[in-house]
């Protein structure tokens, strides 16, 4: 899994699309795979009850289970959901790229998503180890101590490079125009907090990375292991 | 043949905001890397943001 790449992946994409893609349903599609099951992979206490999967990796990513949110078929089932309830081609289609950017880069870990389901062949590259099952904070111990970390760094980075997709104008220019929904928002939002809310998933997912980094390594002095597979110190789950 | 590199440099105004957005983000790193349930939510993220970087500026600009 990962911890930023969902959060930064839309505006990498963005860049290169431009009118093409509404920006809100492509969030939507990055965040859509671990929007149901994120919480029972991990586990919440409810009361007297405690709620978690009893294999969550295979609850997460495999079948009998979740796993089919992180497939294409999913992402073109919602997609066309999408465009039927909402009449918008470019909200179906906005949420398929980014549902579709998720899946993949989910095949980083070592489960890796089944993206042809209903094949359930498990592609992964197997870059940086799967530790849901260990629970969240030792998941995100190891995650920012391997190479899932440096991916995630990778969208930072590149978001920052690419810095003109993140200012006012280009707000202007192309999101605002590419989509009825931020005309309709600004009825009653000003359009300096529509600039700021657009922002507003890179904002997080870099401050969490760093927050989560600092968390990891100067509080916690969890040791980097930047190995393919890594950190080898956490269990990893496997297909 | 003259090859010609061109950077795109941000300007005075692009650079103040993302000072601004800059001290938000220590602030929220800060909170978040001490307290780590704040980072659990991107509504706790969003509504965070959108105080600091655009609520909180406009108030004050208002205000002066």
């Amino acid at each position: 899994m990962s911890w930023a790449a969902h959060d930064l992946e839309p505006y990498a994409i963005q860049k290169h699309t431009k009118l093409k893609l509404a920006f809100v349903p492509l969030l939507i599609g990055s965040y859509s795979p671990d929007m149901m099951t994120k919480w029972f992979v991990y586990g919440i206490h409810l009361g007297p009850w405690d709620l978690k999967a009893s294999d969550p990796a295979q609850f997460h990513r495999g079948w009998p289970g979740f796993g089919f949110t992180h497939s294409f078929i999913y992402g073109v089932a919602v997609g066309l959901l999408i465009w039927k309830v909402f009449g918008s081609k470019l909200w179906g289609v906005s949420f398929i790229v980014g549902q579709f950017a998720h899946a993949i880069t989910d095949t980083g870990d070592t489960v890796g998503t089944m993206l042809l389901f209903p094949w359930t062949f498990h592609f992964h590259l197997g870059a940086w180890a799967y530790a849901g099952q260990t629970g969240r904070m030792t998941d995100a111990a190891a995650y920012f101590s391997g190479l899932g970390s440096m991916w995630d760094l990778v969208f930072v980075v590149y978001g920052l490079w690419s810095w003109r997709v993140l200012t006012s104008s280009y707000f202007d220019n192309y999101i605002y125009r590419a989509d009825a929904f931020w005309p309709w928002l600004n009825r009653w939002v000003p359009r300096g907090a529509l600039v700021t809310v657009y922002r507003a998933a890179f904002f997080y997912g870099t401050s969490r990375w760093i927050a989560w980094t600092v968390w990891a390594h100067v509080i916690h002095h969890y040791p980097y292991d930047l190995s393919w597979g890594g950190p080898h110190w956490v269990p990893a789950a496997h297909p | 043949m003259r090859l010609r590199v061109s950077f795109d440099v941000p300007t005075r105004r692009d650079l103040r905001v993302f000072g601004g957005y800059c001290v938000a983000a220590a602030v929220y790193i800060a909170i978040g890397a001490t307290w780590i349930d704040f980072l659990f939510s991107f509504w706790v993220g969003l509504a965070y943001v959108v105080i600091t970087a655009w609520a909180v500026p406009t108030l004050v600009r208002r205000l002066a």
